[in-house]
């Protein structure tokens, strides 16, 4: 089911949110019980055949950390539970996602014909991840016994079950436990209205109204300087409302439920340098490579050399959490060989003098912006000598068209990018601070609340009038 | 309960009320001109030919509907007119298949078309959805059920449009916003329903249409990586049920309608791409279009056109912006042949014009660069 379709908007989430409400009245673990019942049937909607996969996932993963959390079990023992885990996760996961990959490639080596067709399971990559973190940190001694349904719901909560944000139990679990939550909050629903209608109009209105101008690249055989560079730019906008409009839906709706979850884009494409960009790009499963990948491979602890190291397997991986293609492992490594670069610059110069601090920060956001584009295509494109057949033509500068339909795309990308670079992120205008579980504090004081309400208005409308027909979220499909 | 749901409901209560009033801007402009022809305000068209069609068959009026793919869809309505003497509508939409000309052309029929034009190409009968499922071609719009018409009316881009259009009618506005709207992220820029995805007037025909270009995408479709699209979605059996239920079941259920079908003149270099890297291709394509033209030249109501064999066009690679799209400077010359009848198949020999493309295939030679 889809956050921007109308079963979902007019008869799913009302239903749900009643019956939480309704369920609170008489306790606090019949609304958690039901609220994962809720999203096992909004994931059973669109992915029935994934269901018994997901619950088995579940129950692996809960029993494992029951292993490393209760059961008083010798170092060695905890250390193959861990590893047992941990292994039938990536096992799944590579089964599922990554078996295709690997038998065209071995077919391509040996000159063999082994044919691999499996489904990718809904959502898989991101319930993998939030059950690795969970194991890992049962390891650490991190993690209290939690009931079954809380952890059941914390992974299938269908507000991130499809696309994110990646969760993390200990910010999660306390807030399924909590009784406030299982009461209406107005101003909580407001927010969350408010927060949901900022993400749908952000995916119907500017991801979908951008998504033609992508063909401009992506669909012409040898497209040129103008027509790539629109086209990769039309992308780079479409990828960012899209899913950071999904993200911004996510929070609204979670928020309905009196539920904070994290922030996962905070005006990306602002970034001064590559560095910054990953702090502000799809942020939770930044922090996830960085704590459970990045720093248990050494981090930056052991010297320079072994940093770069690091930093190209942590994108490198990343890069195929994203998909099973060469396409998505060049864009690893691209962001890899960024962040390396950025690193080393910063150690080779330490410190800008003060005059220059400003338009060398301009010239980092310009270069930062570039760079990331560039490696958009890879991520975009169906083969890699597809991408730099694009690539190709946004390095040719003299073979340019800037017809009719070009002027136009230009238009509207100039609309695009002043809205990214000039216009304040959903969590700046709704002051949404998850740490200290706040939001819409100016809105309760009352003084633009006329104006906040009926511009929000006029913001929901427009995301629902733009709901045309089924339109995926591209993250759907990692 | 925490505070007040006052502010909930007023909310909510407002997006109802915007929503409704993007609807009756919509209604009441109707952009696409589906409820009535646009007389208060300057109408507007655009090159989205799958949803422009729907209005301009109830919009405007003609009486011979021209149809096909992208081969067809530079044409000028006014060119037709002039060069056959009738009033035309023209419906080409690119990348279309033969379920969704036919759907159109029923439509155009029922209001009222007595003559089609019909730019048949081999390949609109390839595997496609069904018209019902279409996801490209809303048969809802098209038919005005309630389904279509609210699709139409709670829709942004249109309340967008309609916003657009009622700028463009105020007289201080209206000069600077018709000649930037073609510049516009807008969908319905075209001033003259004659521009419908026609080249401009001053376009530069010879840097679009020459051999080089032609011979390049003859050189990248026949690489051995992509060779294997070729042939894609070919197989003679389906097409031939395709031809019959799209192509035939449209023509007999309207005797009454004259159809003027032609097949259109592709650089030779089509079928020597499919002769030297899909064989099987070519084999489907000459025997689809040879029961085509057995079929098509015993129905009392078509004339069948081939212009396929017409040597001092098809081996002229200045005539074409890769190995099937020629340039308007053919339009023209297809528009003298549909009215000088030159190219008719006969219907006691209508495999002839074949039989000598076939023979030219054989012959030709590339051209190593």
């Amino acid at each position: 089911m889809l956050f921007n379709s109308y079963p979902f908007i007019l008869l799913f989430l009302p239903a749900v949110l009643a019956g939480y409400f309704w369920l609170g009245r008489r306790g606090n673990r019949a609304p958690v019980i039901w609220l994962a019942a809720a999203s096992l049937a909004f994931y059973a909607i669109g992915s029935w055949q994934f269901v018994a996969l997901l619950l088995a996932s579940i129950a692996f993963n809960y029993g494992i950390g029951y292993l490393l959390i209760a059961a008083e079990l010798a170092p060695m023992q905890r250390r193959a539970a861990l590893a047992v885990g941990v292994a039938g996760d990536l096992l799944v996961l590579g089964i599922f996602k990554y078996a295709g990959f690997a038998a065209d490639n071995l077919n391509a080596l040996l000159g063999t014909h082994v044919a691999v067709h499996i489904l990718l399971p809904v959502g898989i990559s991101f319930y993998t991840f939030t059950q690795i973190a969970f194991l890992v940190d049962a390891f650490r001694g991190q993690v209290a016994a939690y009931a079954l349904p809380h952890y059941a719901l914390f992974v299938t909560y269908f507000p991130h079950l499809i696309a994110g944000p990646i969760l993390h139990h200990k910010d999660m679990i306390p807030q399924f436990e909590q009784e406030e939550s299982k009461h209406p909050h107005a101003h909580l629903i407001l927010c969350g209205i408010i927060i949901f209608a900022i993400g749908l109009f952000k995916k119907t209105c500017l991801a979908d109204g951008i998504q033609p101008l992508v063909a401009l690249a992506f669909d012409a055989r040898s497209p040129s300087f103008d027509q790539a560079w629109l086209g990769a730019l039309a992308y780079t906008f479409q990828l960012y409302f899209d899913f950071s409009g999904y993200s911004d839906m996510a929070i609204g709706i979670s928020l309905m439920f009196g539920i904070f979850l994290p922030v996962n884009f905070s005006s990306p494409y602002k970034a001064t340098s590559i560095v910054e960009f990953w702090r502000r790009w799809h942020m939770t499963l930044s922090q996830f490579l960085r704590d459970y990948l990045y720093i248990p491979l050494g981090g930056n602890r052991r010297g320079r050399a072994l940093r770069y190291v690091n930093l190209m397997i942590t994108m490198l991986l990343g890069g195929l959490w994203h998909g099973a293609a060469w396409t998505f492992v060049v864009w690893g490594a691209l962001h890899g060989a960024y962040l390396c670069i950025n690193h080393a610059f910063n150690a080779l110069v330490p410190a800008i003098p003060s005059p220059l601090a400003r338009p060398v920060r301009i010239l980092g956001a310009v270069l930062t912006f570039l760079a990331v584009v560039v490696a958009w295509v890879f991520f975009r494109a169906e083969r890699v000598d597809w991408a730099l057949r694009i690539t190709s033509a946004m390095a040719d500068p003299l073979n340019i068209v800037l017809g009719r339909e070009e002027i136009a795309a230009l238009v509207q990308v100039t609309i695009y990018a002043a809205l990214v670079w000039l216009a304040p992120n959903t969590q700046a205008i709704m002051g949404y601070d998850h740490g200290s579980r706040r939001v819409g504090e100016s809105l309760r004081e009352g003084r633009l609340r006329p104006l906040v309400l009926y511009g929000a208005s006029l913001v929901l409308a427009f995301g629902i009038l733009g709901i045309q027909s089924h339109s995926e979220f591209i993250y759907f499909r990692f | 309960m925490r505070g007040s749901f006052t502010s909930v409901r007023r909310l909510l209560l407002a997006s109802v009320a915007c929503v409704l009033g993007a609807a009756a801007l919509t209604f009441a402009v109707d952009p696409l001109q589906l409820f009535r022809p646009s007389r208060l305000i300057a109408p507007f068209y655009s090159d989205d030919t799958r949803m422009q069609n729907a209005g301009l068959i109830r919009s405007q009026s003609f009486d011979t509907a021209f149809i096909g793919t992208s081969l067809a869809i530079h044409f000028r309505q006014s060119d037709i007119d002039r060069a056959l003497g009738v009033r035309s509508l023209k419906l080409a939409m690119t990348g279309s298949n033969s379920r969704q000309q036919s759907f159109v052309l029923e439509q155009a029929i029922d209001r009222g078309a007595r003559r089609v034009i019909w730019a048949m190409d081999d390949f609109s009968f390839v595997d496609a959805a069904g018209i019902e499922a279409d996801p490209y071609l809303s048969v809802d719009l098209y038919r005005r059920t309630a389904k279509g018409i609210a699709a139409y009316l709670f829709n942004a881009a249109m309340a967008k449009e309609s916003v657009f259009a009622l700028l463009r009618s105020i007289p201080p506005l209206r000069e600077p916003l018709t000649r930037a709207a073609p510049f516009l992220p807008v969908k319905f820029a075209l001033f003259d329903v004659d521009d419908i995805y026609a080249l401009p007037r001053d376009f530069d025909v010879a840097r679009a249409y020459n051999a080089e270009t032609t011979r390049a995408a003859f050189a990248y479709i026949t690489d051995p990586v992509r060779s294997s699209f070729l042939g894609e979605g070919y197989g003679y059996d389906a097409m031939v049920r395709h031809f019959e239920r799209d192509a035939v079941g449209l023509i007999t259920r309207h005797p009454d309608v004259t159809f003027d079908i032609y097949f259109p003149p592709y650089s030779i270099l089509q079928f020597v791409a499919m002769r030297d890297a899909s064989p099987a291709t070519l084999k489907i394509v000459t025997d689809l279009t040879a029961l085509i033209a057995q079929r098509l030249t015993r129905l009392p109501n078509v004339r069948l056109h081939d212009f396929r064999a017409i040597k001092a066009v098809t081996h002229d690679l200045n005539n074409y912006g890769d190995v099937i799209h020629h340039s308007p400077v053919i339009d023209a010359m297809v528009l003298k042949w549909l009215a000088s009848g030159e190219y008719r198949v006969d219907p006691n020999k209508p495999t002839a014009s074949l039989e000598e493309l076939k023979a030219q295939v054989e012959a030709y030679r590339v051209r190593q660069p």
